[in-house]
């Protein structure tokens, strides 16, 4: 049982490591105050990088999130921009990301198309529509309403995101089915999971939280713009991965996720402290394919 | 495994805490969370500037910072910190800022890659009583003192058509290479452009492309345009990457002289093509001068030597320079050609 | 079965199929399109993508995957400059040339030595690189851009040999090169046999692991060879070179119809789809339908779900996959 969560403490100890190190270093990193100004710029990723967990859990993947986001941020810009009511444009974004997701979830399931080419290809489309129907332009001066979405409301919902995904997975069966499909996906379709369905949902689902971290950006940043969430796809497969999420399916937690979001976040953000920015590429592109290795010498196994 | 059980949830309990603990100590100037640094420093006591490119490592800002770190080590009493996201996101950019002022600096000068981004960390920052300055792009007025300005939007569009009219001779097919579609800096540039075009009625607009800040984007997109329209007269590249791609497709292609390219680069990155008779024109200020100018104003204005009204102020080796409202100009935009490009090095 | 059909069961010709429709449709616009000069600078602007797909192909056969070539690529192309240019190191073009295929291979040899001996997934491996590889670049530069490169250098991307382009004639070679090792030779039956089922061809006496190592270290090199020939075609190198190389070969290699379960797959596809995709900007300008400029990357998306959907609806009647 040790071993089996070799990685998560892997993950803590480097984590601790790094903090500790901060305590000596820069005791001011550590402050409560600058801690929580600081994890704002996460939350939007972290809301992202669950539903991935999931994804990848079935041996899939979504690289479309990043731009779906872009495409959800422009449909609330843009009915913003009509005069419609700010609730209803946050609708819209959501409907607009669960469209998006549902698309992908069509395309995996009914056309049966490896989910890294589908993604891919909505990657270039989701972006691309965001910009043709934008013309580029950003869309400013939300209201007040969308002051109530800022700190602290992101920490809470990705809070209740995790405890969902963390509830599903621990007690309803679907946890066993995900984990099922990306062992076998063959046997587990035999043995009479519903699969398609269960991935559909997934992908779905993977948009409905790009639609809230598109939200949650414009209400932080006051503006919509297509470009918002471009290359977030790749910090979210990072953070599942570094999480100890097996990129084959089958294998990881959401709690790893949480464990490898707080890792890369806790880096970047000391590193621009205590260095400067162009070190960061090159400690995390290290940290992450260390934090992997080590778990192998730690003995977690995986074929 | 259940070791982890307990210590995630702890993990979750503890983000949650700091999510939703006190408010933070935006509108009070004393709150009872840990103290952020006194912002204005008593004399004798080391200035602190963090000066923010739009992107760090590229050639244009980092001539810049040649002349912040010359003015730092003039002044004797600044510690610059020159900073910035090596991809040039705007919201990291703003997550700089947002550490700047955890840290306690005295200044902070931004660029803006894209203002209405970093509005809410400049408004912050101005909030808690650091001085705000924007240097190289304009932000949002609100959240910011002082303006050092080498050329609005306005401006850097209108010197843009005027140069490029002149060099084609007021007519004939335009295109534009951009960074990206959704660059605000270029969008508000080619906004003013549009107007200004008006000015020419010779000159058509027939393409717009964007080079996505790639060099072998540009390149392509420019040698599609010639052929697609060979009467083409004149490119407007105007980001870093799309002005040498752009100039070196018109050269390899055998276009030189016939098709004219225009944009902002400093003179050491297009002097080769000048020479070459592929450029004409090269606009810019002087980058050296403006890295200079924005800590000489920042310094000045934690130090109560910049005020409102007043016409103008020493910046060190620049001498008296001009201030208009709650700009600090730095001069005319500069247009590099063949017979003076070789007095500049930066 | 219908010819129709039989064509859309490969991937390779529902992509030539796609590829000459498009030609058509701009060729009637305007005919300028099937110039000499045209063809060859589509080809031109395609021989990053076409080298590095031939490696990356391997990779993909067997079941992994390289997303590192665009980092690598910048950071050959910096290390060339920063060796032999005229501001810098002044070295001779031998040694430059000598040193970014070194380390190109080397950087190969370390993604394969990952994901065979450190059991890593290569995914995990050569992201970690992409993110590495940039930020060494952006070191080693310093903010500045490297300019300054000599003849000898250039001509590497703008010369031209008995007519032709040297980047072509490089990317000939490679392309033939990599076709004849996967056809001919039992190295490629290897490859073939070893993705489509790595427990059957391990039983069967191959080295899954040597094959492996032998495509991270093929692709590593080859990338630097992409980065020889198309790195100088530009008078200055700056921080974007390589910027997003990874997405388009993977895009052309996965659309050109190879398999990502491994096992299938062919250069030839991967040519043709790499060719698609990069015209695709191409072709919007010709078409002077400047409308179209902000939908580019909604087109180049929806062309993509065009052609899963096609091979899909031509399968559902056809034989399983």
């Amino acid at each position: 049982m040790k071993k089996r969560f070799a990685h998560e403490t892997a993950l803590l100890a480097l984590l601790f490591a790094l903090l500790a190190y901060a305590k000596f270093t820069e005791p001011k990193f550590l402050a409560l105050d600058t801690q929580r100004k600081l994890l704002e710029e996460l939350w939007e990723l972290a809301l992202i990088s669950i539903p991935m967990t999931l994804i990848i859990l079935t041996g899939g993947i979504d690289l479309s999130v990043g731009s779906a986001m872009g495409l959800c941020a422009v449909v609330m810009g843009m009915s913003f921009q009509r005069g419609y009511p700010p609730a209803l444009c946050a609708l819209l974004a959501l409907v607009a990301g669960l469209a998006a997701g549902a698309l992908n979830g069509f395309f995996i399931t009914r056309v049966k198309v490896h989910p890294l080419l589908v993604t891919l290809a909505t990657l270039a489309a989701f972006r691309g529509v965001a910009e043709g129907m934008s013309g580029g332009a950003s869309v400013e001066g939300f209201v007040e309403t969308f002051k109530l979405l800022r700190d602290p409301v992101p920490a809470l919902i990705f809070v209740a995101f995790v405890a969902i995904a963390a509830w599903f997975l621990n007690a309803a069966p679907g946890g066993v089915w995900l984990r099922a499909i990306g062992f076998n996906e063959t046997s587990a379709r035999f043995s009479g999971l519903p699969v398609d369905r269960l991935k559909l949902r997934l992908y779905a689902l993977s948009g409905l939280a790009a639609g809230v971290a598109a939200v949650l950006y414009a209400a932080r940043f006051n503006t919509a713009k297509a470009d918002i969430g471009d290359g977030k796809e790749l910090e979210a497969v990072t953070a599942v991965v570094l999480g100890g999420t097996s990129i084959f399916g089958g294998r990881g937690h959401v709690f790893g996720t949480v464990l490898g979001l707080l890792l890369i976040h806790e880096t970047r953000e000391f590193v621009k402290w205590h260095w400067s920015n162009e070190y960061i590429a090159i400690v995390l592109g290290v940290l992450l394919i260390l934090s992997v290795l080590m778990n192998r010498f730690l003995g977690d196994g995986e074929s | 495994m259940r070791l982890l059980e307990r210590v995630v949830p702890v993990v979750l309990l503890g983000l949650a805490i700091a999510g939703c603990g006190s408010n933070p100590p935006a509108e009070t100037s004393n709150s009872s969370g840990p103290a952020p640094a006194s912002t204005s420093p008593a004399s004798g006591e080391k200035i602190t500037i963090a000066l923010l490119p739009k992107q760090k490592g590229i050639a244009y800002f980092t001539s810049c910072a040649k002349g912040a770190e010359e003015a730092a080590k003039e002044l004797g009493d600044v510690e610059l910190i020159y900073d910035g996201p090596t991809d040039g996101k705007a919201e990291k950019a703003a997550s700089m800022i947002d550490q700047w002022v955890l840290k306690g600096v005295s200044a902070i000068a931004v660029s803006p890659n894209d203002p209405q981004v970093l509005a809410p960390a400049m408004k912050s920052a101005k909030e808690k009583g650091i001085k705000v300055l924007t240097w190289d792009a304009d932000g949002d007025k609100a959240g910011r003192d002082w303006f050092v300005n080498q050329a609005t939007a306005e401006q850097i569009g209108n010197a843009l058509v005027d140069t490029l009219a002149k060099d084609i001779g007021g007519k004939g097919k335009v295109a534009i290479i951009t960074a990206t579609l959704t660059a605000a800096n270029q969008n508000e540039w080619m906004k003013y452009m549009n107007i200004r075009l008006k000015k020419y009625p010779g000159m058509t607009l027939v393409a717009t492309k964007p080079s996505n800040e790639n060099q072998k984007i540009a390149f392509t997109a420019t040698q599609d345009l010639m052929k697609a329209y060979p009467d083409l007269k004149g490119v407007f590249a105007i980001s870093s990457a799309a002005f040498p791609g752009a100039a070196e497709a018109i050269k390899q292609s055998g276009n030189n002289g016939k098709v004219m390219v225009t944009g902002l680069s400093t003179p050491n990155d297009m002097k080769a093509y000048v020479k070459g008779g592929t450029v004409k024109s090269v606009i810019l200020w002087n980058t050296v001068d403006l890295g200079y100018l924005a800590v000489q104003a920042a310094h000045a204005a934690v130090k109560g030597d910049l005020r409102t009204g007043a016409k103008t102020f020493k910046a060190g080796r620049l001498g008296e320079k001009k201030i208009a409202g709650d700009n600090v100009l730095l001069g005319d935009i500069l247009v590099f050609t063949k017979d003076n490009i070789d007095k500049y090095d930066f | 079965m219908t010819l129709v059909k039989r064509i859309f069961l490969q991937r390779e010709y529902g992509v030539a199929a796609l590829l000459l429709l498009m030609i058509a449709v701009v060729t009637a616009v305007d005919h300028n399109f099937l110039s000499r000069q045209n063809f060859l600078d589509i080809l031109m602007a395609t021989v990053p993508v076409a080298i590095v797909a031939c490696g990356l192909t391997f990779v993909i056969v067997l079941g992994e995957i390289d997303i590192s070539v665009g980092s690598l690529l910048g950071l050959t192309a910096v290390v060339l400059g920063l060796l032999t240019s005229l501001d810098h190191a002044k070295q001779p073009v031998v040694v430059g040339v000598a040193a970014v295929l070194v380390l190109g291979t080397f950087v190969g040899l370390v993604n394969g030595v990952l994901v065979v001996f450190g059991r890593v997934p290569s995914i995990i491996v050569t992201l970690g690189m992409l993110t590495a590889l940039k930020g060494l670049m952006v070191i080693l530069m310093n903010g500045e851009n490297i300019q300054n490169l000599p003849d000898s250098v250039r001509f590497l991307g703008t010369g031209t040999l008995v007519g032709v382009p040297i980047p072509l004639l490089v990317a000939a070679v490679v392309i033939a090169f990599s076709a004849g090792l996967a056809v001919y030779t039992p190295l490629g039956r290897r490859l073939y046999a070893a993705g489509s089922n790595p427990h059957a061809a391990e039983l069967a006496g191959l080295s899954v692991r040597g094959l492996k190592l032998f495509a991270f270290t093929y692709t590593g090199f080859l990338t630097a060879v992409a980065a020889l020939v198309t790195a100088p075609r530009l008078s200055v190198i700056e921080d974007s070179a390589g910027k997003d190389l990874e997405l388009m070969v993977v895009t052309a290699v996965v659309v050109g119809g190879t398999s990502l379960s491994g096992g299938r797959g062919t250069i030839a596809g991967s040519l043709l789809a790499a060719i698609l995709l990069g015209s695709v900007s191409t072709a919007l300008i010709f078409l002077k339908f400047s409308a179209a400029t902000y939908w580019e990357r909604a087109i180049q998306g929806g062309f993509i779900l065009a052609a899963v959907l096609v091979d899909h609806l031509a399968r559902r009647d056809g034989e399983t996959p």
